[in-house]
This record gives C-alpha cells, structure tokens and sequence, in this order.
C-alpha cells in the first residue's frame, strides 16, 4: 500500500517492542535495586576474591545494616589498584599488600585496614619429580627450579602473580623469565591450574580456587597440594578506601561506614562462618581497638 | 563435551524459572544493544547514504577508513571509551564508566562502521537509473535520498542484522566499560566470560544458548519485516 | 514563446564532447524525434533538455528563462522517462502515484492513476495491485509511461520508448503520448529508431552523430584506415575500389563524417568535366522515403559499404527520375570533409 505509512507502522512496532520487551524483562527481575538511589557505594576488588562467592555472601547483610547499595567490579589486582587510582571506584579490597602500601604511599589511598587471610598453596604432579613435598616454601621453588620441572606462572602482576614472585626472591633465585621450564600463562588461575595439570607441573594457587579445581577434576590425574601452612604463603586481604583528598569525588563517608562494618564483630564472624564447597576458606583478622 | 549437553538443560532451567541474575542480564543485553543499535541506525544511514550516493575527492579515503573502522578490536574500544570515560578523562563528569549507557556508547562505536559501510555499498549498487527516475519525476534532494534508502532497504536491512549480531555478541567492551558488576551491567557475555573462567562451563554454554535465543527472536521479527517489505 | 532555446551548447564528459548544438528551438507542443547511432548524444541531449546535467558551456533556456537542476518549476514541468526505465520496488500504484505523491498533489489520486494507467492500455483493476516484478517488459515500461503521463507535464521526453518491447506495447506506448499532446497539449521529443514515428508523427526530426545535428540528412561515418594520396590528401579505399579523399586532420581526430547537406546526388555521366575518380562516388539507391511535410524527401544511397542519406526536395527527385535501385553519382569537394 502506501508505504510511508507502512514504513511508519513499522518503525512504531520496532520501537515499541523494544521498549515492551525491555521493560516487561526489566520488571520480572528482583534485584535489590531501589531505584530511588539510596546511598551508593563502588568497590573494586579482584576476579579470584569475588569467584570463591563471599562477596555474594557477605554484602546483603552490609546493605541491609548501613542502607548502602553496594557495588563491585571484579577484574585483576593490577586493574582494580589502577581503578581506584584513576577516582573510578570508592574502595579496593585487594590482597597484594605491597602494591597497597605503595597506593597509600602515594597518597591514592587512606586508612588500610587488614581484613582476613586465606592461603596459597603449591601444588603439582602427586609423582612429585621434583620432591618438593614438605619443604618449606623457598626450598620447595629452589627444588623445583634446579630440577627444572615446569612451573606455571599467572604471569599476568595479580596478587597471587605477585606472591609467586615475591617467593621467587625468597629462595634467593633470579626470576626465571626466560627459563624453558617456566611457564607465563596470562590467565586467570582456573586456566592456569589446568594449563599445569595439560604439562603436569607445578604452580601456586590460592586455595579457594584449588578447592574449587579438586572438585571437578579428574581424581586420577589431578593435582595435589604439596606445600601448604609455611606463613610465607599466607595472602592478606585489605580494605582501602580511596584517599578523598586524591579524588574530590569519591564517597569517603561511605567507604568508611564499609571499613568499619566489615572490621566489626559481625562481619568477621560471618567470614569465618563461609564455607566453599563445605571447606572454610577465610580466617578473619581485622585488629580491632 | 557434556558440559554441552549440561548446558542444554541448564539453559532450559534458568529461562523457564526466570532465574533473576539471567533475566537481569538480558536486560543489560538487550538494553545495551538497543540503545547502541538505535543511535548508530540513526547516524549510520545518512552518512553512509552519503558516502555512497556522492561522487568527491575524498570519497575513495573515507571509504577506506570506514572499512578499516570494520575491524576495530572490542578490547580496543573498551580501552578507548574507558579512557574517555574515566573520572579524569573528558568526560569524567558524565559519570558514565561502569553503567549501561557507556556500554552503550562503546556498542555504537563498533557498530556505526558496520552500519555505514554496508548503507554505502547498498546506495552504490543501486540502479543507475534510480536517480534519473527519481528526478525526472520532480523528486527534491530530500524526497530523492528518502526514496533511496527505501528502494534499497534490503541492503539497509543487512546492515541493520550484521551490526546487531556484532552488538549482541561482544564481550571486550561490556567488560571494560562495563565493569560486569553483577545486576547493574553484567550482560550475557560477560557472564559468559566470568563463568567459563570460574571453571562453570555448562553455565557458560547455557548463557551462550540464551544468547542465541535471542539473536534468533530478533531475526525472526527481521524476517517478518522483511516479507512485509 | 518556444519551449527550449538551444544557444551555443558544448557539453563534455571529462575530457570528451559528447554533445555540440549552436541552436536549436522547439516550438510548444511539437513532436521533435531524434536519430542517432548509439553514443551519438541523444540521451545526454534528452538529460540535458530534462536539466538534469547542466551543459559545460552555454545555456539551455525554457520557456524562455534559464533553469537549474532543482528549480521548481523544471522538477513539474518536464519529466524524462530513460531508456529501460527503473520502476521503483513497490507496487504498480505506487510507482505511478510517487510523483503526485511528492508533490503533495493527492486530491482524486485513485482516478488520476486509473486514468493515466487506461491512457497506456493497462486496466487498472488487474494492474494496480501487482508488484514491481510482476510484471513484462512491455509492462513495465507501460507502468513508467503512466507514472510520467500522471503529472501532466508540459514536456515529455523519451529516450528509445520503444526499443525493447512487443508491438502492441509499442503501439499503446506511441498512442499515449500523441494523446498527451492532444489532450494538455505537452511537447514530445523522442530519441527513437522507429521509422514510422519518426516520419508519420513527428514535426520535425534531428539527426544527431557525435553529439552533432545535421540537418542534410543522416550524416556518414567513414573510419580508417587512410593513406597518403597526391597534394598531401589522405585517401581511403572502398571495398568495390571507390577512392574517398579528405584532408589530413588535427591531432587526436581519427573519425570522417560525410554532412549531407554537403553532397550533391547527380546521375552518372551528366558532368563530364568532373570525371576524375576522385571528386565523385557512385553507387545507387535503395530507399526513397517522403517525409510527413510531403515536401522532402529522404533518398538512400548505399556506396560501396557506406550508406549515404540524403534529404532533398520532391521536385528534385522527380526531375532526376529517381527510383530505388536508379544508379546515381555523389558529388562533394574533399574540402568540405569534417574530422572527428
């Protein structure tokens, strides 16, 4: 017929299906999104944190005390420090306590509170080739490195890739970059792990990710822990708000009222209390006055 | 492979119990990919009903950078509009970083090339006669461009289906600009990224299914359009 | 006043001539053919006369006034239909309401469709439904016709209307546009082959060749290849052993084209002071054609592999006793011969 009517009919029916459809799927999902914003709060923190589910675990209790809205943005260690330096988010909660201290330093960031720990693990091959089991961790990387087993390396400056190398230096050996049994992934540490379980070698992992790989690899083949509990490898988590004299506007109050609660006896309590996979993954240790 | 057929299920499960973090980010999907597939629509026709009806000396340059544009890396504009969106970046005051609408933004950048190009090539191989016929029966500059776009609306409408499943499909970009904070920006894809990364492979494909329903509803309502054409 | 004032007019296409008039008028409602070769620069003429190009040099005036592309009154005025026309991707009714449409001009425009689709034989209520490939050839370009009769434009121009459809469709084609002109009395003017409109309806005929109007006859194209000759003319050798002589041309001509109005037709043997081989070309007759005037006369002449024609007055054709087959001789002066 006469199209530019027809044209019209129909660009009304694209449009109002997008908005029909848009809305009836916005409308059906229960989020806790008051949209009359209640106060807001924008936390940076890393992928490994945010996948053990703590995060998911933990922050509706905090919304529901302080009347926050609280949300977080989960990428690499490297990347959430560089967020908060850049004022895109309010508070990091990180676990790379020498990259922390040089944020503070440099004035990015104020009043650091330790939070919780959980720990690293070093695990590989049950054969174990290069007899590491047991050691210390400094001898374990020495043995490893003079065996030359593959060891496989995040590679990619997150916490654990940090740990890693801080070891490294512990066992008083030279970062072996270009050695052949050295192996840089550039992954998250799932995908490193079974890069590692592909070459059978070696690899530092955090345990709420071993726990994690362990229960849905292939028990035959997987990889076991060999070196756990030396205090080297403990990974210290920290809450760091973002140093409002840095960034005009981040939501200092805000951060603070987070610091202050997750330090608190209830939070700490329910940090202990979270289970993955029915093992406890975190041990609480905010220092309260 | 049974992490496939886990997904299969999987993905049956979450739509039909309208599981909220899957609904939540359809709608950040489809949100998005809207939005961004409005505005570049919108500008796309014209500049690319331009660059393919006029003749001028840069014409064969333009072209060639537009069609370059084609192969913009998501990651890449992710970076570029994180830059521009940063607190410290020109348009930090927008406070645009980690919401839909600068995913939003981000969507448009990638498909405005895709839609320009294929609006040139379609106005390019359109009967010579066209335009002769239009004017000689009185038909204005304006009334001749309009007229255009219609007899080629095919062609347009082939733009419009490739941009949108380059849209849809992205992750560099929603990741980046997006922050995949959980029910505020976290689309399909990069849901996808986070589960399959979480070791959560039949998540990942079952989100990847849920993914291809849509695309396939929106090609279908396409295809009616089209038949109507 | 007349419809079109042709002053002057040298059009190029980049580095080409593709159309050269020094004048031409068209009187209001008229029917001017055109006649041509393929690349003699009807259809550039046709556009240009449609202000659809503006020629690179000189003035085209309408109605006594010049015009631009997009003016007003050009856009209502005059509508050109090409050789194979486009029809739009929609339906029969809307390819012939779209230019009413876009002038906004819609009052009774179910009627004015119907109307103008009967003036080209195409009922409406089987045509005006059916899409734009539904449709034959001779169709089709019915359906183009409509769309342009429609508006009831004061010029009509048409580049081959006819070329490449059956003959009814030609017939009903050529009916509907007398009729434009009987009706709201629109000039034509028609780039055609067809013999019959040429010569039993149109008023006057152009016979174009390299952009050029001739007005002698339809003008000879003699392509190479040359040799020196005696007094630094160039000669060409017949396929029966004839000699043509010309000058040597300019740089970058390389075309001869024989003007008609420049030949003389005599019978063989009448002058026998002109009996060099070089000055004369024989040959002979094969169609003698009276032209809707019945004054002039259009006569044939096939030399060797040329084909000459020739427009003289009737009397003339009487008194040399011409017949079609009659041996005749051509008479010119090389100086006369044009480079193209």
């Amino acid at each position: 017929m006469e199209n530019r009517s027809t044209l019209r009919k129909i660009l009304c029916i694209m449009i109002s299906s997008v908005v029909v459809l848009h809305t009836g799927i916005f409308l059906s999902v229960q989020t806790g999104q008051a949209a009359e914003t209640a106060d807001k709060l924008l936390m940076a923190t890393t992928t490994s944190t945010d996948n053990t589910g703590l995060l998911d675990y933990l922050m509706p209790s905090f919304t529901a005390e302080s009347g926050i809205n609280i949300r977080w943005v989960s990428t690499g260690t490297g990347k959430a420090i560089k967020l908060g330096e850049n004022c895109d988010v309010d508070v990091l909660l990180v676990h790379a306590p020498q990259a922390e201290q040089d944020f503070v330093d440099k004035g990015f960031g104020i009043d650091r509170l330790e939070i919780m720990y959980n720990d690293f693990v070093l695990i590989g091959p049950p054969e174990d080739p290069a007899g590491s089991m047991g050691k210390r961790v400094g001898a374990a990387l020495s043995a490893i490195g003079s065996s030359a087993n593959v060891f496989v390396s995040r590679g990619d400056n997150s916490g654990t890739n940090k740990k890693e190398r801080a070891l490294w230096k512990l066992a008083d050996m030279t970062m072996p970059e270009q050695e052949p049994w050295y192996r840089q992934s550039g992954q998250g540490m799932l995908a490193t792990i079974n890069v590692a379980g592909e070459l059978k070698g070696y690899t530092l992992t955090d345990r709420g990710t071993y726990i994690k790989y362990e229960s849905v690899a292939d028990s035959n083949h997987a990889l076991v822990i060999l070196v756990e509990g030396d205090d080297m490898l403990l990974n210290q988590y920290s809450i760091i708000p973002v140093n409002p004299k840095h960034c005009t506007n981040v939501k200092y109050e805000n951060a603070q009222v987070l610091s202050d609660w997750i330090t608190g006896f209830e939070a700490q309590r329910l940090i202990g209390e979270f289970k993955l996979l029915g093992k406890q993954l975190f041990t609480p240790n905010a220092i309260r006055e | 492979m049974d992490f496939f057929q886990e997904g299969f299920s999987q993905a049956v499960t979450l739509l039909v119990n309208r599981d909220p973090a899957t609904y939540s980010a359809i709608s950040a999907t489809v949100r998005a990919s809207s939005l961004a597939m409005a505005v570049s629509l919108l500008l796309g026709i014209p500049f690319g009903y331009f660059l393919g009806y006029f003749d001028f000396r840069l014409k064969k340059y333009i072209r060639i950078v537009v069609n370059t544009l084609l192969s913009l890396p998501t990651v890449f504009i992710g970076l570029l509009i994180y830059a521009l969106l940063t607190r410290n970046g020109p348009l930090g005051e927008a406070g645009l970083l980690f919401t839909i609408t600068g995913i939003a933004i981000g969507q448009t950048i990638l498909s405005l090339p895709i839609v320009i190009a294929l609006t040139a090539t379609a106005v390019e191989a359109s009967d010579r006669n066209l335009r002769i016929t239009l004017m000689s029966l009185g038909a204005s500059r304006f009334q001749i461009a309009k007229s255009t776009l219609w007899e080629v609306r095919l062609g347009i409408m082939a733009a419009a289906v490739t941009a949108t499943g380059r849209v849809l499909t992205e992750v560099g970009i929603s990741l980046m600009v997006g922050g995949n904070i959980k029910w505020h920006t976290r689309t399909i894809t990069t849901a996808i990224a986070l589960e399959t990364n979480k070791g959560e492979f039949g998540m990942g494909v079952a989100l990847g299914l849920v993914l291809l329903l849509i695309a396939f509803t929106v090609n279908i309502f396409l295809a009616g359009l089209r038949r109507r054409a | 006043m007349d419809i079109y004032q042709i002053q002057d007019i040298d059009h190029f296409y980049g580095d080409k001539q593709v159309v050269s008039i020094e004048d031409l008028v068209v009187a209001p409602a008229s029917i001017v053919g055109l006649i041509g070769p393929n690349g003699s620069g009807k259809s550039t003429l046709l556009k240009l006369l449609c202000f659809l190009e503006v020629p690179t040099y000189g003035t085209i005036l309408f109605k006594g006034q010049k015009k631009s592309s997009f003016s007003g009154e050009v856009r209502s005025k005059i509508t050109l239909m090409p050789q194979d026309p486009y029809l739009l991707r929609r339906s029969v009714f809307d390819n012939v309401a779209y230019g009413l449409k876009i002038r906004g001009d819609t009052r009774d425009i179910r009627n004015r469709v119907a109307e103008a689709l009967g003036l080209v034989g195409l009922e409406p209520e089987n045509f005006i439904r059916r899409k734009w490939y539904q449709l034959s050839g001779g169709e089709a370009q019915r359906v183009a016709l409509a769309a342009r009769l429609v508006l009831k434009p004061e010029v009509l121009l048409l580049d081959e209307p006819t070329a490449s459809v059956d003959a009814e469709s030609a017939r009903l084609i050529k009916n509907a546009s007398l009729q434009a002109r009987e009706e709201w009395g629109a000039t034509l003017v028609v780039a055609t082959h067809d013999w019959q409109w040429l010569y039993e309806t149109c008023d006057s005929v152009l016979h174009l060749l390299h952009g050029r109007i001739f007005k002698g006859g339809m003008g000879c194209t003699v392509y190479g290849p040359w040799r020196m000759g005696q007094k630094d003319l160039l000669q060409k050798e017949l396929e029966d052993g004839q000699i043509l002589v010309a000058p040597k041309p300019e740089e970058g001509k390389h075309m001869v084209v024989l003007d008609p109005s420049r030949l003389k037709i005599t019978l063989p043997g009448k002058y026998p002071l002109l009996e060099w081989n070089v000055d004369k070309l024989n040959g002979f007759i094969t169609r003698l054609f009276l032209e809707r005037n019945g004054d002039t006369v259009q006569a044939a002449i096939k030399v060797a592999e040329l084909v000459i024609t020739i427009r003289m007055k009737r009397d003339r054709v009487e008194k040399l006793r011409l017949y079609p087959g009659k041996e005749v001789t051509i008479a010119y002066d090389p100086r006369d011969i044009e480079w193209f």
